[in-house]
């Protein structure tokens, strides 16, 4: 009897594994009858309504693992966010227009720049605002116009294999919320990091990551889950003219400085290849829009230049 | 590591090495564009690393080192690019540039005009900066690199001709029997690194570490081991018994190349080598009998081979082992207290060597030149008149070969002569070599005085066919080519690759050719008068080169005893001289019966000396043979073994693919963007939930690919979503 | 002991979920449309997905390396966008469709090729919009002016 309960885990294991299992597995019913795609002679926008029922109470229960920041404000702004960038996401994937996929995406954007800036990244906030909503949806939007076909197209009502696609997409989600999920912290009062984790049993469930990522002494996951300032050496001594009432772990300078001052320092090679890349992507852009077609081998001059383009 | 400052020169010794190089990789980078011009980077390199080292002469002292530049450091083995400039050093490269430089300045008329010409230059600016490299650097891991950059070097140019097979095969019988030899110095740095403390590979701490008695450094064992080790690697980059036979085929090789070899880069590093390590071989007189037994041996047996060739370059080259056998006879009798005497007399005679060797080979090319390159002696003679300048500096260059005094040569010859007579006369050497041992010196004595009456005739011989009696210039119709056709053939198939036979046959060669010759002899006469005019002054014929190379380092540990100059010998020396230049003078300066006389006389003898005692078929079945016995058998089990093998096991996964993986290559971006996800999925579910976990998902996808790919409705399995393809695997 | 920060485990647990979920709905979307933009408005999702993860790393162990690395992904998710479109135009051009189960040349030598008939029968039937279509009527406003009876570039000068 006891080797059974060695072997099998123990009730609340389950419980633990079983309820992101129904939250994601709602989502995931929900989310494959929103896909396009020919379910026999049921009816699109029935199917669409009911998928949309089901994606929401899956919504629901993945909200509900969520914990709030604490104070008000900050917390009704990262539901909102939360629930609009996960809304915007699934109607994106599954809009039958490119350009409805194209403005939901630009909400999903919207949506993570107002949770960068819940996250103290204002410059991100406002570049990836500049950026995404501002460029690069607007360019996707002016290619969906450039090469759209006349009406709603074949293949944008006809998903490529949807039960296989969810099956794979949501058994990632899966893990991921289930091992994220079940973190939690230790009773109120310890706030020593291992008090922290004591009672996180993900850790040992089944798999000991200390043995399976390196023998440090602490449990990698340990470290990725504990501010640097606690595991690393003590910070040094606070300077007296400095203000002491500093958020823990915050940097000395103001945001944005903070930000360019490690960005053109520590990470100056980072800066450097970006720059390259973005060389490198411009050039590419150049090279591959050039709408002279190179003259081959066996292709007549004359005829190219009076066609164009030849056909593959 | 201390840094002190010893002037100008001194501090830029790299400079000597670096000129050539630069003047190499000019003439490598820009042969195109310079094409007959291709000669000035490396004449004007060559030529500066000669003031260069002319600089450093006053300077050199047995402690002066310079570090240019640290090449590694690890574990332990710390070998910086450190330049010794001693007496021996600066010796040796102002020699080594000095003559390089008339070799260039020869080969911009002699090798005018072939397709080769920058490749040409700039391989001689490689050879010369690998030599000095060589001479220059302060221990013995540097000057292995650069041993074998000269090796490298010889091989390129010895079959600078590549085209004609007799070249390449040159090149490769050079090249792997230096490896041979190279074998030998590597395994000796091996052991040497393992006795050194601190693994410090400089000479100076080589020489402490050996001569070190409380406590021993080095056991006495390792000392005579390592010694010979070093020989062995000499033996085969001075040409030395048994390693010699790769010297007189690397005349393949343009003719100022082998005056190159012969004279100042190559085949001197070998002795460099023994009398750099003279300090450490002279605690193992046994290593030191070995060396003057094969240095005899050497002399003798390549003196016998030079008397009957008819090819004049291989007259000279017989003629270059047999002085570099004098110089090992010097070395290794070295013992005791004549040690210092003993490398004095080898330095001095590889210092007069190089420039009557130059000159000598330099003056064979130049008949090889006019003649259309014939060389051949019996297919020319009596050139004295069509070619006077050549023949007077070849006479001058003989004469110095003979050792005729008051020429160069006699006064190192003698020195030789001298040193060996003081060990065999000495009581000590008994002594040192616990053995009564020192008879072997008397045989040597005697030897090389015989060494020295066939080196006298063999030259003589050579330059009396070629200059003297009736004049004759090669003829295609000549009847002593079809009677007489040699072995080898050399000149046979020479001319096709030579691309320089614009020239009418029988002229004398341009003033870039001769004016080098003409320094060359003026240099063999110069050394000779300035012994002469020293003598009175110092007290001996050779005590300025001697106060030059007392400041070599650790020379004074070198044992040393007053020797005075030896009359008998000086006399013996000249007579022998003189009795063969008159036996040749008899036989070979007018046509007379008596060659052929001899000839049938001797009989076997006369055979075996023409086919080279035949070493090299006796290499060739004890050694060739068996190696390419064995290359063959590897060649069978490398093709029907290990690459059958190779390639059946290539096939297992080629075949499974085929009939299996291929179908699902179907080239849709998404099916192998659904392979990815499955995997970071299947991973994931790995990390969280164990490997136990991996068995259910996997069977839950299996269920759900097997409902997924279910014919669905009979309108759908009209057109199944993949057509399977069955027929092309 | 400094005081306590109030980005704790909670809130970046929170910030990972949604990262979490972007990801997965990203790659659903890669995986299962056959348009070529919303192929790669979806893998820009799973890029927003990670510098979400990203950030909230960064914003909790208090240093900046997270946002370093999002402005990283920025510039690649630019690159890839503008790569990706050029490639869309000229794909367009070639076939006047969008449709990425045309472009399988890749495939293995012998491997028969995907059909694309299947596209239509996989379909989901277009379902008419009930009632009369209706536009917006659009009221008058003001009076009509007069129009220019050259076109204003010319009278400009």
């Amino acid at each position: 009897m006891d080797m059974w309960k060695e072997i099998l885990p123990s009730w609340s294991a389950i419980g633990e594994m079983l309820i992101p299992a129904l939250v994601v597995g709602l989502g995931a019913i929900g989310t494959y009858l929103m896909l396009p795609h020919r379910h026999g002679v049921a009816r699109p926008r029935v199917l669409f309504g009911a998928g949309a029922v089901a994606a929401g109470l899956g919504l629901l229960g993945f909200v509900a693992f969520w914990s709030p920041p604490g104070p008000v404000l900050p917390t009704v702004f990262l539901y909102i966010f939360g629930v609009t960038s996960v809304i915007g996401a699934v109607l994106t994937i599954t809009s039958r227009d490119p350009v409805a996929s194209a403005l939901w995406f630009a909400s999903v954007v919207l949506s993570t720049s107002g949770l960068f800036l819940l996250a103290d990244a204002p410059f991100l906030a406002a570049g990836t605002i500049i950026v995404y909503a501002g460029a690069v949806v607007v360019t996707f939007l002016f290619v969906i116009m450039l090469a759209q076909m006349e009406g709603k197209a074949d293949y944008d009502r006809a998903a490529r294999s949807p039960a296989m696609a969810t099956v794979i997409s949501f058994l990632v989600l899966w893990c991921l919320v289930y091992s994220v999920a079940t973190v939690r912290t230790g009773p109120p009062g310890d706030e020593s990091p291992m008090g922290r984790l004591a009672h996180e049993d993900a850790l040992h469930r089944s798999y000991n990551l200390e043995t399976f990522l390196g023998d440090s002494d602490e449990p990698v996951i340990h470290q990725a889950l504990t501010p640097t300032a606690q595991i690393s050496e003590p910070p040094p001594p606070p300077d007296p003219s400095a203000p002491v009432d500093r958020p823990s772990g915050r940097a000395e300078k103001p945001n944005v400085a903070g930000l360019g001052a490690s960005l053109y320092s520590d990470h100056l090679v980072t800066a450097g290849i970006a720059g390259a890349l973005l060389f490198v992507a411009l050039i590419g852009c150049v090279a591959i829009t050039n709408p002279r077609r190179p003259i081959r081998p066996g292709h007549d001059p004359a005829q190219v230049a009076a066609v164009g383009s030849i056909r593959p | 590591m201390p840094t002190t400052d010893h002037g100008f020169f001194v501090n830029n010794a790299w400079l000597i090495p670096f000129f050539p190089l630069l003047g190499a990789l000019i003439a490598a980078a820009a042969g195109r564009q310079l094409r007959g011009l291709a000669h000035i980077p490396v004449v004007a390199g060559i030529g500066l690393a000669f003031l260069v080292s002319l600089g450093t002469f006053a300077s050199a002292g047995p402690e002066v080192t310079a570090v240019a530049s640290n090449w590694m450091t690890f574990s332990g083995l710390d070998v910086p690019i450190e330049m010794r400039v001693d007496g021996l050093s600066t010796m040796m490269m102002s020699m080594v540039t000095f003559v390089s430089c008339l070799v260039a300045i020869f080969a911009i008329g002699y090798m005018s005009g072939d397709p080769g010409y920058p490749r040409f230059f700039a391989l001689i600016g490689l050879f010369v900066f690998s030599m000095t490299g060589l001479v220059l650097s302060n221990n013995y891991l540097l000057t292995y690199v650069f041993w074998e950059g000269v090796g490298a070097c010889s091989y390129l140019l010895i079959g600078f001709w590549y085209a004609r097979p007799s070249a390449a095969a040159a090149a490769m019988k050079a090249f792997l029997v230096n490896r041979v030899g190279d074998f030998g110095f590597a395994i000796a740095i091996f052991w040497l690194w393992t006795v050194m403390p601190g693994h410090d590979l400089s000479y100076g701490a080589v020489f402490e570490a050996a001569r070190a008695t409380d406590p021993v450094i080095i056991q006495h064992s390792a000392i005579v081991g390592i010694s010979l080790l070093f020989f062995w690697g000499a033996t085969a980059k001075s040409a030395q018994i048994p390693l010699y036979t790769w010297l007189p085929d690397a005349m393949e090789g343009p003719t100022p190349v082998s005056a190159l070899i012969h004279a100042a880069t190559m085949v001197t590093a070998g002795v460099y080598l023994i009398a750099r390590s003279m300090p450490m071989i002279s605690l193992a007189p046994g290593v030191q009998i070995v060396i003057a037994v094969t240095g005899c041996l050497t002399a003798l047996l390549s003196a016998a081979i030079a008397l009957t060739q008819f090819d004049l370059k291989r007259v000279m080259a017989y003629s270059t082992v047999s002085q570099l056998g004098y110089m090992f006879m010097a070395l290794g009798s070295g013992v005791g207290d004549v040690a210092q005497l003993a490398v004095v007399a080898a330095m001095f005679h590889l210092f007069t060597h190089a420039f009557f060797k130059a000159l000598l080979f330099l003056a064979s090319g130049s008949v090889m030149h006019a003649m259309g390159d014939v060389i051949d002696m019996r297919r020319f003679g009596g050139l004295r008149n069509r070619m006077p300048v050549t023949y007077w500096t070849f006479a001058v260059g003989a004469v110095g070969l003979i050792a005729l005094p008051p020429f160069s040569g006699f006064f190192s010859k003698d020195e030789i002569l001298g040193a060996i007579g003081a060990v065999a006369g000495a009581t000590h050497v008994a002594r040192e070599l616990h053995l009564s041992w020192s008879w072997v010196y008397n045989v040597i004595y005697l030897l090389a005085i015989l060494t020295a009456f066939l080196t006298a005739f063999y030259t003589s011989r050579a330059f009396f066919m070629t200059f003297w009696g009736p004049e004759k210039l090669p003829s295609p119709d000549d009847p002593e080519v079809a009677g007489m056709a040699d072995a080898h053939g050399h000149d046979a198939h020479s001319a096709d690759a030579h691309g320089h036979g614009h020239h009418e046959i029988g002229h004398e060669s341009p003033l870039v050719m001769t004016v080098p010759l003409m320094i060359l002899a003026g240099c063999t006469v110069l050394i000779g008068f300035i012994c002469l005019l020293t003598w009175p002054v110092a007290g001996g014929p050779v005590e300025w080169f001697d106060r030059h190379m007392e400041k070599t380092l650790a020379f004074e540990t070198l044992g040393t005893a007053e020797h005075g100059f030896s009359i008998v010998t000086a006399l013996l020396g000249t007579a022998v001289g003189v009795g063969g230049i008159w036996l040749a003078y008899v036989m070979y300066g007018k046509p007379s019966p008596l060659p052929g006389r001899v000839r049938a006389a001797s009989g076997p003898l006369y055979q075996a000396s023409l086919n080279k005692f035949y070493v090299d078929e006796i290499y060739g079945i004890l050694v060739v043979g068996p190696l390419r016995a064995i290359a063959w058998l590897s060649g069978i089990f490398d093709d029907y073994v290990v690459d059958r093998l190779v390639t059946g096991i290539a096939l297992i996964p080629r075949a499974i693919a085929r009939a299996r993986l291929a179908a699902t290559q179907n080239g849709l971006i998404q099916h192998y963007a659904a392979g990815s996800a499955i995997s970071v999925a299947l991973l994931l579910v790995v990390i969280v939930f164990g490997i136990g976990a991996l068995a259910v998902v996997l069977g839950v996808l299996a269920i759900l690919l097997y409902i997924g790919s279910r014919p669905r409705s009979a309108a759908v399995t009209t057109a199944p979503r993949v057509i399977k393809a069955d027929g092309d695997i | 002991m400094p005081a306590t920060d109030v980005f704790s485990l909670d809130v970046l647990r929170d910030y990972l979920l949604i990262g979490a979920a972007l990801f997965a709905l990203g790659m659903l979307g890669f995986l299962s449309r056959r348009n070529l933009i919303v192929m790669f408005l979806s893998a820009e999702m799973m890029l927003q997905g990670t510098a979400l993860s990203l950030v909230a790393f960064g914003r909790y162990h208090g240093n900046w390396t997270g946002q370093v690395f999002t402005i990283m992904i920025l510039t690649v998710a630019a690159c890839e966008a503008s790569i990706a479109l050029a490639l869309i135009v000229i794909l367009y051009n070639r076939r006047s469709s969008l449709d990425v189960t045309l472009w399988q040349d890749i495939r293995e030598e012998g491997v028969a090729a995907t059909p694309t008939s299947v596209v239509a029968e996989e379909a989901e039937p277009i379902e008419a919009i009930p009632g009369p279509e209706s536009y917006p009527n659009l009221t008058p406003a003001g009076v009509e002016p007069a129009h220019p009876v050259q076109p204003w570039i010319v009278t400009r000068d």
